[in-house]
């Protein structure tokens, strides 16, 4: 019998399933460790108390004045709470990019030399934005 | 019948709460703040699934109108929603042939080229003109799906050279109405020019893009209404993740606004699902419109400096 998942190509079905997986690990990155910046059980950067001075600024002024980092500098200073918060984020942003060159790899077997160069280009997009060549140093 | 009183309330639930704190907001400690978001952001996931749009597009004009964050953060947050809204679904979507991987991939790949130069704009505009121009957008919005036409299974006429290269084109399986349906894109280049509009005006107001890509999938590509909005789901999880990008490089992400928003939106959707067999469809439609025209309204009041 023909089921709905029938009508999905074998790429869109590893396209999903590397996602699934990649999107679950991302939540639950960004809820822990929203949780752990919540309950101050890792201190902020930035006090919770302090926040509502800062967060009705426009972002270069927010961090001129906070000393919040830009770009990948966020790296160094995970010990931080609420820049603990971007772990989660960068991996919702990374797993489009790993779904991407797996998916790569059946189009080079296949020779579907189009959907590859598309794939290739999009990584080369996404792993630009990623970066920081377009906005870190704000 | 009780439905669109209900549904008022929501409206009226989502708006007054929001507009009171906001004029107390140097009163308010900080944690009543990521509560108000979830609350606020929770009502909006219902009205969202209920009138068939994705969170994004209320959440930008509403949390920026009527809270106290910087549209800068908000514009980062409303990305970050429509992108995990949309990395959920897309795997679901996916494997039940729901969205075409293959339709995707150029797509997506002009919408997130173009979004990284929108964020940068906005984020280099100055607040008042992005301010202006987001209302400016929201209330096109309200008029285009206020004024849209309903087309169902549009006859794609023959396929342009660039949809038989890529074989865009497949056969589509409707539950619903328990048969195959084959379909053959057309006008790619024409898809791909308004994919990489929706990507810039995405990337610099922060607006989910559901609203614009599945009448360009529609309309203008001639690809069935169900696969139209399963495929600009997983547009949007590729098109979004640049601009995503770009805001995080900026350092313009709160976690304690994207966190609770996320959240909220996410569980609103799950209730909303669940009640879309009981409220009417129209009416929740109704709302919408009528709570992004208020939005709408807001966002170009403030903008251009006329209500603070």
């Amino acid at each position: 019998m023909t089921t709905e998942s029938d009508y999905a190509s074998s790429e869109q079905h590893l396209y999903a399933d590397w996602l699934d997986v990649g999107t679950r690990v991302g939540f639950v990155a960004l809820v822990a460790s929203f949780v752990v910046y919540v309950t101050g059980l890792v201190p902020p950067g930035i006090a919770h108390t302090d926040l509502p001075r800062y967060w009705s600024l426009p972002v270069t002024e927010y961090l001129a004045a906070t000393g919040a980092p830009s770009g990948w500098a966020w790296i160094a200073r995970l010990g931080e709470s609420d820049l603990l918060n971007f772990v989660g984020v960068a991996i919702l942003g990374t797993v489009t990019i790993l779904c991407y060159a797996r998916i790569l790899a059946v189009f080079v077997r296949s020779s579907e030399r189009a959907l590859a160069a598309i794939c290739i280009a999009e990584i080369v997009v996404l792993a630009v934005a990623a970066s920081g060549l377009f906005g870190a140093g704000h | 019948m009780t439905r669109a009183p209900l549904l008022a309330i929501f409206a009226l639930a989502t708006i007054a709460p929001a507009t009171v704190w906001a004029a107390e907001a140097s009163a308010a400690p900080w944690w009543v703040w990521p509560i108000a978001l979830f609350t606020v952001t929770f009502l909006l996931g219902i009205v969202a699934v209920l009138a068939g749009v994705g969170g994004g597009v209320l959440f930008v004009p509403i949390v920026g109108g009527f809270f106290p964050f910087h549209l800068d953060f908000v514009r980062g947050a409303g990305l970050l929603l429509a992108l995990s809204g949309s990395l959920s679904a897309a795997p679901e979507l996916l494997r039940r042939g729901f969205a075409s991987l293959r339709l995707a991939l150029p797509l997506a790949l002009a919408g997130s080229t173009t979004a990284i130069f929108g964020a940068m704009v906005g984020l280099a505009l100055p607040t008042a003109v992005v301010q202006t121009a987001l209302g400016v957008v929201v209330l096109l919005i309200v008029l285009l799906t206020w004024r849209m036409p309903d087309v169902d299974e549009p006859r794609a006429s023959r396929p342009d050279a660039l949809s038989a290269a890529l074989r865009l084109s497949g056969v589509f399986h409707d539950r619903a109405a328990a048969r195959d349906i084959d379909w053959q894109a057309h006008r790619t280049p024409l898809g791909l020019a308004a994919f990489a509009a929706i990507g810039l005006m995405g990337g610099m107001l922060g607006l989910g893009a559901g609203w614009a890509n599945v009448p360009a999938l529609n309309l203008v590509m001639g690809v069935p209404i169900k696969l139209a909005v399963g495929t600009s789901t997983l547009a949007i999880s590729i098109s979004n993740t640049s601009a995503a990008w770009v805001y995080l490089n900026h350092g313009a992400l709160l976690p304690i606004l994207h966190v609770p928003s996320i959240l909220g939106v996410m569980l609103g959707a799950r209730v909303g699902a669940h009640l879309l067999q009981r409220v009417q469809s129209g009416t929740a439609r109704r709302i919408m419109l009528v709570l992004l025209a208020i939005a709408g309204v807001r966002a170009l009041a403030k903008g251009l400096g006329i209500w603070e």
